[in-house]
């Protein structure tokens, strides 16, 4: 059933992809660790304290999540990840953004010109909705359809 | 950033200026940076940075550390930061206390190759001295230790938290490279945890255990159930009294860390213990604050929840990383009697694992001092480094190795498997982990 839901644009524009999803919070930090030193195309979650997520590919995926924990080290988690070319394409927070991902996705986007899009403040009903896989539809106004 | 107009934070005339490009382009591209996070962290102005900072970038290594280039940008530009700044644990190129083998030597070189540039650097920029390296910064050893109430931006998860619930400053929990951008223009967002707002407590956790709970598991919880909001302590003071001497400040330091490494927390407050708990109580909390219990089986349960992740589950313990954060004086005694005590009640004259105790530079100094302290350790053949264990994880360099320690931290990023002090003991002396061989 598609939904539609209104957040935030804190990166905005017009995407299309595919859901990954966690209820918990996303460990940045421990999410790339892996896949940040190993030179892989595609980044493979290596936070084992997620099981959501854990062994999950997060490239080019709109990863949804209430927020991202764990260490500040994750503040240039974000440009690296980016510039290796294994980001997602986009992170939809139900809550208000944290300050570690406000932080580390306006870096890579003012440091490095890439782009990680970003709406927050989509609300628990999002989270409940949407699944894996799911398609999903951000507009830049932050309108986010799950389809 | 074109469209200031449309900005919905309040920015000074000054700000503006600096915004607009007025003095140079690479301050405004970080005063961009820092307007943009205010921005996105909802704050209605920035605030002036009134006191040194603490970053969490102390090692070129990609993922953790801003690349040269931007650092070179910044220097060019002939900037530096407000205040001068202590680091997180430096490269670890101490070999000679890291027992490690040479393909591992060779490895860590390569990936930390640019170790000497980027200290260079860093010292351009406002590094506070050669020995500013640790990820516990507020010991007196090392002395950067704010005043109550001043607003800083510091990175570093378990800094901040300390820094914010011990020491009473106002840092939100800020990463690696918006840490030196906003120390650099000294501003940060007024939004978080620098406002009054930000800092009012919206989880009462009950601490019902029958005895002082291991910190590091205790904050994991807290940190799992809380996620990013502020908890209010409660039973913690049955044990630790009221005030925050030496063996509270290292007991609140690890359970900080473990609150900042499961969840986001960048604040708590103890009741009658960390200072606005003391002056404000239970009016911190909010009127429809949540609670969580904790007592002796939910602390267990979640102990037993860690999967060993060695590749070979059954092996016996290789290495032991002891300091993550970093030890105190306090604690670097504590470990030093209770080794050489157990091998003593056992006969021993060394021990049975590697084991390397990690402390700040300036800690080390002053421990080794005492000769006789020392001497015990080093006859025991344990070694002593400035490094972070974390840092011999990175890039695969400690796979397959079978390591074990104290950090419920180090355990959440790394293969390590996670003991609390006393079991740790026993397995150092030993070789072999109870119940397992």
């Amino acid at each position: 059933m598609r939904r539609v839901f209104k957040g935030r644009a804190v990166l905005a524009g017009n995407i299309e992809g595919r859901a990954l999803v966690t209820q918990m919070g996303f460990n940045t930090y421990a999410s790339f660790f892996t896949s940040m030193y190993a030179g892989e195309e595609t980044a493979t979650c290596s936070d084992k304290s997620n099981p959501q997520l854990y062994g999950k590919n997060l490239t080019d995926k709109i990863i949804c999540l209430p927020n991202t924990v764990g260490s500040t080290s994750s503040g240039a988690t974000w440009p690296n990840v980016a510039q290796l070319g294994i980001a997602p394409k986009a992170m939809l927070f139900s809550q208000q953004i944290d300050s570690l991902a406000a932080g580390g996705l306006v870096v890579t986007d003012v440091w490095t010109g890439n782009r990680i899009y970003a709406v927050d403040q989509l609300g628990d009903e999002f989270l409940e909705a949407v699944k894996d896989g799911d398609g999903i539809v951000i507009r830049e106004d932050g309108t986010v359809t799950v389809e | 950033m074109d469209d200031f107009e449309n900005l919905q934070i309040k920015l000074t005339e000054d700000e503006r200026q600096i915004l607009q490009g007025k003095q140079g382009a690479t301050l405004q591209r970080v005063m961009e940076t820092v307007v943009l996070y205010g921005e996105a962290l909802e704050a209605e102005r920035l605030a002036d940075i009134e006191g040194d900072g603490h970053f969490v970038i102390s090692w070129p290594t990609p993922g953790i550390a801003p690349s040269l280039e931007l650092l070179e940008e910044l220097v060019e530009a002939s900037l530096k930061t407000k205040y001068p700044f202590t680091l997180d644990p430096k490269s670890p190129l101490d070999f000679e206390n890291l027992c490690l083998r040479p393909d591992q030597e060779q490895l860590i070189t390569r990936l930390h190759k640019d170790h000497a540039r980027y200290e260079a650097l860093l010292m351009q920029l406002g590094l506070r001295d050669k020995d500013a390296y640790t990820c516990n910064p507020y010991l007196p050893e090392v002395g950067n230790i704010p005043e109550r109430g001043t607003v800083l931006a510091w990175s570093e998860s378990a800094c901040a938290i300390y820094a914010n619930s011990v020491l009473g400053a106002r840092t939100n929990r800020n990463g690696a490279i918006m840490d030196l951008l906003s120390n650099i223009v000294g501003k940060t967002p007024h939004a978080g945890l620098v406002t009054d707002q930000g800092r009012q407590a919206s989880w009462l956790v009950e601490v019902k255990t029958s005895k002082l709970p291991n910190p590091q598991i205790l904050g994991a919880a807290i940190g799992l159930k809380v996620i990013a909001d502020v908890p209010f302590i409660v039973g913690l003071n049955r044990f630790m009294g009221s005030e925050i001497n030496a063996a509270a400040g290292d007991f609140l330091q690890e359970m900080g860390a473990a609150c900042a490494t499961y969840g986001a927390v960048g604040l708590y407050h103890v009741e009658n213990l960390t200072p606005e708990a003391v002056d404000f109580g239970k009016d911190l909390l909010v009127t429809d604050c949540k609670s969580y219990v904790i007592d002796d089986l939910e602390l267990q349960g979640l102990m037993a929840s860690y999967p060993v992740m060695w590749e070979n589950k059954s092996a016996n313990p290789e290495k032991c990383f002891i300091g993550c954060p970093h030890l105190s004086l306090q604690q670097l005694y504590w470990w030093t009697h209770a080794i050489h005590s157990a091998l003593q009640t056992r006969g021993q004259r060394q021990i049975a694992v590697t084991t390397i105790l990690c402390a700040a530079p300036t800690v080390l100094q002053k421990y080794k001092s005492d000769r006789q302290a020392y001497e015990r350790l080093t006859q025991a053949e344990v070694h002593l480094s400035t490094a972070c264990p974390e840092t011999l994880f990175e890039n695969d360099v400690s796979a397959g190795e079978a390591i074990v320690t104290n950090s419920n931290k180090l355990r959440a990023y790394t293969p390590a498997r996670f003991f609390p002090d006393e079991e740790l003991v026993e397995i150092i002396i030993s070789g072999k982990i109870k119940g397992e061989s």
